[in-house]
């Protein structure tokens, strides 16, 4: 039997289940702490039942730290922006299009230096490692972290990595250097963004990373409990893989209020409406899942590569908007059952959703808590082939990354499974495709 | 007529549409042109008579993968690099710069273009929608030479194809931009401004405008998405179930690099080379073939593409056998 802790810090209340294996003990509900995470968090669990709580191994949280932090432009890094890609990458310079404000709290300075790599050894140009180390001592003690970002790094990471050390020689070894290449996914310019938008969050982040892990053996779990928190995909990841890529929290506080809905209603496909004081939000899960939105997410008026929760936010108090919200995520084919979550679900009544097949779960009010206690960890790997004749070697590598990527995240390395989506086409490229693969497990054990 | 800052993000909107669900993300090539008329200044879009008739005018398209272009975004010394090349073959100047294909990313690439080497841009386009191959543009169809054409990277790498016609064009430049990475912009079909009066299809750049800003789209169809098929190689079948006054319809879109058929009960609603959009309801936008997915709520838009694509060489370089649309002919047009 495994005993496991969620926790969702929302920024009115904070939810906390204890889950005995898949079964709810428990489940509380305390008011937050304004700014201050971790103590909220340490309210919610002490509130648990000391008994089973001691016999918890993992505590699994959703933070929030990260979205609130981009939206209200507070507790952000200084950033050095490097990109490798020189004149052959200029048309569209780092931070283009950026609200001014957001720019102005993130950046500490911006650099393009000759570089990048391409699918093919000849299609990109050396690293000018002069150019960084110069732009390394021009911001040294003033850029908080660095977001490093190449041309085709996805594909042959080497640059960004050479351009780490020196970064790191001449403005300090203890610097944060993010990397886009860890990101993985094609596109340029939304995956600079994400990353940095990561190096803003890392100061931030490591800091209540701390504060977690500093507040960990007073919460009465079992000794040497593990700590996991949730993403945008739904799944979990290690403190360390959050101070390596904190822009993976953003979106998960939806993400795992989903899961919960779905996990406690005992259905893996549906849409779910998850009430607030003020707000409305209306996803839909897929075999467990929350749909991911369409390419093209922004977060804080930003252009990034991040996929989050396909989602509609409407007032809450507003039902025929709830309705019209619940019936445009519905799929095409079939009604699906429509799961009503949250602190303020008990006021839209079955009659402001007719002809849906409405589920009330029970502790449906903490869906977040019980979605974070009762996710996997996860990873995920994607790669453009261009060879037909070598697909086969790389489908088993992109698999072995997102497994790689899971064990990475906190996965028990012996139970990670691992999922290749269905190989999509690279239009205008023939031959080529995108394999993406998908892995998830439990908690490596402690 | 400029095209500014306000009137490209409508101009892409439009291109989008015109992409017929091909010709690549016009996402990805709006900040580029963005960032080129904040430099530069806006555009000027001319009518190809209002330049004398023996201009020099430089098609330009991005080709290759889309994707591939998403990461390697180019530079933006590429158009003069390029555009010198061309008037050293040509012995004279660039007068202004035209859309390759107005329909997908390269609409927004080409006004970069335009704003970087400071020369108007003609209301006009090659193709009047976007279409996968090098020579499949009204220009072929009128008997224009595709050379010289140049092709080159962001470095500045480059190749000039001579006496070709279409079709080795096309055989020639695949391996080319294979060799280049995936990516590389062409200048084929180099012509003067009276013969882009005679032959391009013109007002390209002011439709795209008028189609971006919602105007003359009736809705063939509202619904949702129910099921996406992609059997492989960039063919997808994508299956829309009628919403609202709509319920009960069933149309199926057929897809190769751009959506080439809309059937229902076995009838052809549109058929390339008519345009076939569909149109995110939430966001406004014409959606990619490879950005469909099932659930998404769409409008269905089609209308017949420039009236050249009609004849019988224009059906038989762009019409639905050209697509491996066994069965399905198009009447040659009256």
């Amino acid at each position: 039997m495994t005993v496991t802790v969620g926790v969702d810090v929302g920024p009115t209340s904070t939810d906390a289940v204890l889950l005995d294996d898949t079964r709810p003990v428990a489940a509380v509900k305390v008011p937050s702490r304004p700014g201050d995470a971790i103590g909220s968090l340490a309210a919610a669990v002490e509130e648990l039942p000391a008994d089973v709580r001691a016999r918890a191994v993992t505590l699994a949280v959703g933070l929030r730290v990260a979205a609130r932090a981009v939206t209200e432009r507070s507790g952000l890094a200084q950033v050095g922006v490097l990109r490798i890609g020189g004149a052959a990458a200029d048309t569209v310079r780092p931070l283009f299009g950026w609200p001014d404000e957001l720019r102005a709290a993130v950046c500490a300075g911006v650099a393009n230096v000759a570089g990048g790599s391409g699918l093919a050894p000849l299609d990109g140009a050396p690293l000018d490692e002069a150019a960084v180390a110069a732009f390394g001592a021009e911001l040294a003690g003033r850029a908080e972290a660095f977001a490093v970002s190449s041309v085709f790094s996805p594909a042959d990471g080497a640059q960004e990595r050479a351009a780490a050390r020196i970064l790191r020689e001449r403005a300090g070894q203890d610097v944060p250097v993010l990397l886009s290449g860890e990101i993985g996914a094609l596109g340029l310019i939304q995956r600079e963004n994400a990353t940095v938008l990561d190096a803003a969050l890392c100061v931030l982040v490591a800091r209540v990373a701390d504060e977690l892990t500093a507040a960990l053996p007073g919460l009465g779990l079992a000794p040497g409990a593990g700590v996991l928190v949730t993403r945008h995909d739904g799944t979990l990841m290690s403190l360390d893989y959050l101070r390596r890529q904190p822009g993976l929290s953003l979106g998960s506080g939806p993400a795992c209020t989903l899961r919960g809905a779905g996990l406690l209603a005992g259905v893996g496909d549906a849409v779910v409406v998850d009430v607030g004081e003020r707000r409305a939000r209306v996803g839909v899960l897929s075999g467990g899942y929350p749909r991911e939105a369409a390419p093209g997410e922004h977060i804080g008026g930003v252009p990034v590569i991040l996929r989050f929760p396909d989602l509609l936010t409407v007032d809450a108090a507003a039902h025929r908007d709830i309705a019209e919200a619940a019936d445009r995520m519905q799929p095409a084919a079939g009604r699906l059952p429509v799961v009503l979550v949250g602190g303020g679900a008990h006021r839209v009544p079955d009659a402001a959703l007719p002809g849906c097949d409405v589920v009330r779960p029970e502790h449906g009010d903490v869906a977040g808590a019980f979605g974070a206690a009762a996710s996997p960890v996860g990873g995920s790997c994607e790669r453009i082939v261009r060879r037909p004749d070598a697909l086969d070697a790389v489908r088993d590598e992109v698999r072995e990354l997102a497994r790689a990527s899971a064990v990475r995240a906190g996965a028990d390395p012996r139970r990670v499974r691992t999922v290749l989506d269905p190989e999509e086409y690279v239009p205008y490229l023939p031959g080529a495709v995108l394999l993406r693969a998908r892995a998830s497990g439990p908690p490596a054990p402690l | 007529m400029h095209l500014d800052a306000q009137a490209l993000t409508d101009f892409a909107r439009g291109c989008a549409v015109l992409g017929s669900g091909g010709g690549g993300p016009v996402a990805d090539t709006l900040p580029v042109a963005a960032q080129a008329i904040e430099e530069c200044g806006p555009v000027p879009v001319v009518a190809p008579e209002e330049l004398p008739t023996d201009a020099l005018v430089l098609p330009v398209s991005l080709v290759g993968s889309p994707a591939v272009a998403a990461e390697r975004i180019g530079g933006r010394g590429e158009a003069g690099r390029l555009a010198a090349r061309v008037e050293q073959l040509h012995g004279r100047p660039v007068a202004a710069v035209m859309c390759g294909e107005i329909g997908g990313q390269n609409g927004c690439f080409t006004v970069s273009w335009a704003a970087r080497l400071g020369v108007p841009l003609l209301d006009a386009d090659s193709i009047g929608r976007a279409f996968p191959r090098l020579d499949q543009n009204v220009l072929e169809l009128a008997g224009l030479s595709p050379f010289p054409a140049v092709l080159s990277d962001e470095y500045g790498r480059t190749v000039v194809l001579d006496d070709v016609d279409g079709a080795f064009l096309e055989e020639l430049a695949r391996p080319v931009v294979a060799v280049f990475g995936g990516r590389a912009v062409s200048a084929d079909y180099p012509l003067s401004a009276g013969q882009a009066a005679r032959h391009a299809v013109r007002g390209s750049v002011t439709t795209a405008l008028a189609l971006g800003r919602g105007e003359d789209l009736d809705p063939v169809l509202t619904g949702k998405v129910a099921s996406v098929q992609r059997p492989g190689d960039g063919a997808a079948s994508v299956l829309l179930e009628g919403t609202g006054g709509d319920a009960g319809r069933l149309v199926v879109l057929r897809a190769r690099s751009e959506f080439v058929a809309a059937m229902e009960d076995g009838r052809a609603l549109a058929l390339v080379p008519d345009v076939i959009a569909l149109i995110d309801a939430r966001t406004g936008w014409a959606v990619p073939v490879e950005e469909v997915r099932y659930g998404l709520r769409v409008r269905l838009v089609t209308f017949p593409s420039a009236a050249v694509w009609y004849t019988e060489a224009g059906l038989r370089l762009a019409g639905p056998e050209a697509f491996g649309l066994a069965g399905l002919k198009r009447e040659v047009a009256p």
